[in-house]
């Protein structure tokens, strides 16, 4: 009979409930938070449902040392986190947004290409505020690099400058992916004229096929020449587009933008929310570090919208202007800025469709975030 | 001839990369004369020895690659190539003993070092010297020769004329340098240099980028497209024109033609919108499914189309071996 309890005993140690303390309870909270806004409000469903589940899986109290934890050695959680913490899944990633990604908006109306630029603010506002809190450079740049409102940057820049805060900033960063119709919505009103919003910009002329060839080897070889450092992720990213438009790698394309990205965002958001494990998650730093990602978002949709109001002094012609709603899809995540600059310009006139000419900066941001991340790194890393 | 041809390349791809990876290491460290302050071997004696510095950003491995103090004698000491901790990691060093014995171990020599002698880090193809330390003749016991880093971005390496206290297993010179982040925080505490200079850097690229594409692609575009106004798309009695005309529409029927002017008859304001439609989505692709959206979209808009489906869809039956009910009946044992 004493035998019989002390097993059960042993057993008990073993449990999540003898192991469990108030963080994982919270920590499970937010996973189902996340969960439930991916399903109720289908906010970034792809990546809110595996980061909400890893945040569950990686917070079920544990007795250590049962090789089974994402930060132990060699179990299987901790062989598929190596290609977060190594780096290895965000290029692949950009290797499938590059094959989804159509540049014909960027291409047909070059000059949107510097609101891509503008939007990148959000991330040297963070950056300079984060060394105001006293962040370490190494640890500001990549929190700063939450304003770039793409997560698989933040997660190869904060892999490469900070390991320690990355869960914090991947998960700031896709949390405030999915919340931008909420963040930027209000900032694009408070900014912008009533005359402003109706303006209707020209059709974007047609773009030929030679001309989406050339941009992703031209865009490549500007980018990476002046930014080496972010080769892996403007390589990958233009790589996938040229395997797009060049229509003799169909199969390529097709795999990179379809099966490819499929495997590793799931890889990517089970993992990535499994690394904010309680011990190492609740602290000062990420909630210092979730402000800082908010407010690199509000800057960069700011800067965004500002600088096509300050491009519209300079353009004499009226029917050229650019809509200021545009602005706040520099921001590269992509289509979700894009499309809040549809939905605020059609709610003030329901005939502008602001879609393609947002789709514009929302690429270019995409590039744009990938060269200041490679900034960042050289200087940083 | 192609296939030798890819061969010889890629053979000669392989010879190149394997010179080049162990070209990466250098004799970093002598200690010729070691006092009895000197560190031991593994044996317990204090020999003379060597270290080897990994410069590269891959590991290198020295296995199968020679030491040697005499210029005559290059294989004089191999490394033997059988041992995986031959394998030097990045930027990383290797103590090499000169016991004298290399049956002592893989990181023995079988030569002794003494002031006045040279030696020599030697290719596996046992020609060539990859580097060299030379150790001059009046130099003091228990102190070392070493080569420092003049350079650490290019990892260029000179010899120190100056005796200096060994530092085995160190990589020398810049093993206490600060962290590129901590010489941020030096000089730029606040962050306003590397931002102004990060955010130049950004719009100067996608500017590039942009000018590149309003130059090359986006002007002459517009120019083209505001001198062909007339003739991209027109409409002369009756008859919808295109200038290079890859698709037309000819009696509601669809042809694609090539470098040529085809005319399409259009009676009705919606045939134009039809063939404007046929006319992107054939610049966009070559596909055949966008062309049988033309005709449909011309067929519905001038009325063509000569009945209305109901919107029932029938499915007829065909017969086959699987539907038969003759055929699939199982037969029941007889009584």
């Amino acid at each position: 009979m004493e035998h019989i309890f002390e097993s059960l005993t042993q057993f008990w140690e073993y449990t999540g409930f003898a192991n469990c303390s108030w963080q994982n309870v919270v920590m499970i909270a937010i996973g189902l938070v996340f969960i439930t806004l991916a399903i109720v409000k289908e906010w970034e469903p792809m990546l809110l449902v595996p980061i909400g589940f890893g945040m569950i899986v990686g917070n079920i109290p544990m007795f250590p040392g049962l090789n089974i934890g994402i930060y132990e050695d060699g179990s299987v959680l901790n062989i598929l986190y190596q290609g977060v913490k190594q780096g290895w899944y965000p290029p692949l990633i950009f290797l499938g947004i590059g094959a989804m990604t159509d540049f014909s908006a960027l291409i047909s109306q070059p000059r949107l290409i510097l609101i891509g630029a503008a939007a990148q603010m959000g991330i040297f506002g963070a950056y300079l505020l984060a060394l105001l809190l006293g962040f370490a450079p190494n640890e500001a740049g990549a929190i700063g690099i939450i304003g770039g409102a793409d997560g698989p940057t933040a997660i190869f820049l904060s892999s490469k400058l900070a390991p320690d805060l990355m869960g914090a900033i991947a998960v700031s960063a896709y949390s405030y992916m999915a919340l931008v119709p909420v963040i930027q919505k209000p900032i694009m009103l408070l900014l912008t004229t009533k005359k402003e919003r109706l303006i209707h910009m020209p059709t974007p002329r047609v773009v030929s096929k030679k001309e989406k060839i050339i941009f992703p080897i031209v865009g490549f070889l500007i980018t990476a020449f002046i930014v080496p450092s972010g080769l892996p992720l403007l390589g990958m990213l233009f790589f996938g587009n040229l395997l797009k438009e060049s229509g003799v790698t169909k199969r390529l394309a097709n795999t990179a933008s379809g099966p490819l990205i499929d495997v590793v965002t799931t890889l990517i958001g089970l993992t990535v929310g499994a690394s904010t494990q309680a011990d190492k998650f609740i602290s000062v730093k990420s909630v210092l570090i979730f402000g800082l990602g908010l407010l690199s978002f509000v800057i960069a949709t700011t800067c965004g919208v500002l600088f096509v109001k300050l491009m519209n002094l300079f353009i004499t012609n009226p029917a050229k202007k650019i809509n200021p709603l545009i602005g706040n899809a520099g921001v590269s995540a992509v289509p979700d800025s894009a499309r809040v600059s549809e939905t605020v310009g059609r709610e003030i006139d329901p005939t502008n469709h602001l879609l393609m000419h947002a789709m514009g900066p929302n690429v270019a941001g995409v590039i744009g975030s990938a060269v200041a991340a490679g900034i960042l790194l050289s200087f940083l890393g | 001839m192609r296939k030798f041809l890819t061969t010889v390349l890629v053979l000669a791809a392989a010879v190149n990369l394997r010179a080049q990876n162990v070209s990466d290491l250098i004799i970093n460290e002598a200690v010729a004369q070691p006092d009895s302050t000197g560190i031991l071997d593994d044996y317990g004696r204090r020999s003379g020895w060597i270290e080897l510095y990994n410069k590269s950003t891959g590991t290198v491995n020295f296995g199968g690659c020679y030491l040697t103090d005499d210029r005559n004698n290059l294989r004089k000491s191999l490394i033997p190539k059988s041992d995986l901790r031959t394998k030097l990691g990045p930027r990383q060093v290797v103590l090499i003993w000169c016991s004298g014995h290399s049956a002592d171990g893989t990181f023995y020599a079988n030569f002794t070092l003494a002031p006045g002698k040279t030696v020599y880090l030697v290719s596996n193809d046992g020609r060539t010297i990859i580097d060299s330390l030379a150790i001059p003749a009046d130099f003091p016991r228990n102190l070392a020769i070493i080569k420092q880093a003049t350079d650490i971005r290019e990892q260029t390496f000179e010899p120190i004329d100056i005796p200096v206290s060994p530092s085995p297993r160190m990589v020398n010179g810049f093993q206490g340098s600060a962290t590129k982040s901590e010489l941020i925080k030096e000089q730029d505490p606040h962050g306003w240099i590397l931002t102004v200079v990060s955010v130049s850097v950004v719009f100067s690229a996608l500017a590039l980028l942009w000018f590149l594409f309003w130059l090359l692609f986006d002007r002459p575009a517009r120019k083209k497209a505001a001198g062909d106004a007339s003739t991209t798309l027109s409409m002369t009695d009756g008859k919808l024109s295109m200038t290079d005309g890859k698709l037309s529409m000819t009696d509601g029927k669809l042809s694609m033609t090539k470098g040529k002017r085809t005319v399409i008859p259009s009676e009705a304001e919606e045939s134009q919108v039809a063939a404007a439609i046929a006319l992107a989505l054939d610049m966009e692709t070559d596909g055949d499914t966008y062309a049988a959206i033309a005709t449909a979209v011309h067929l519905y808009m001038n009325d063509c189309i000569h009945d209305m489906e109901p919107g029932i869809v029938t499915l007829r039956r065909s017969e086959s071996a699987w539907n038969n009910k003759a055929l699939n009946f199982r037969k029941l044992p007889g009584r």
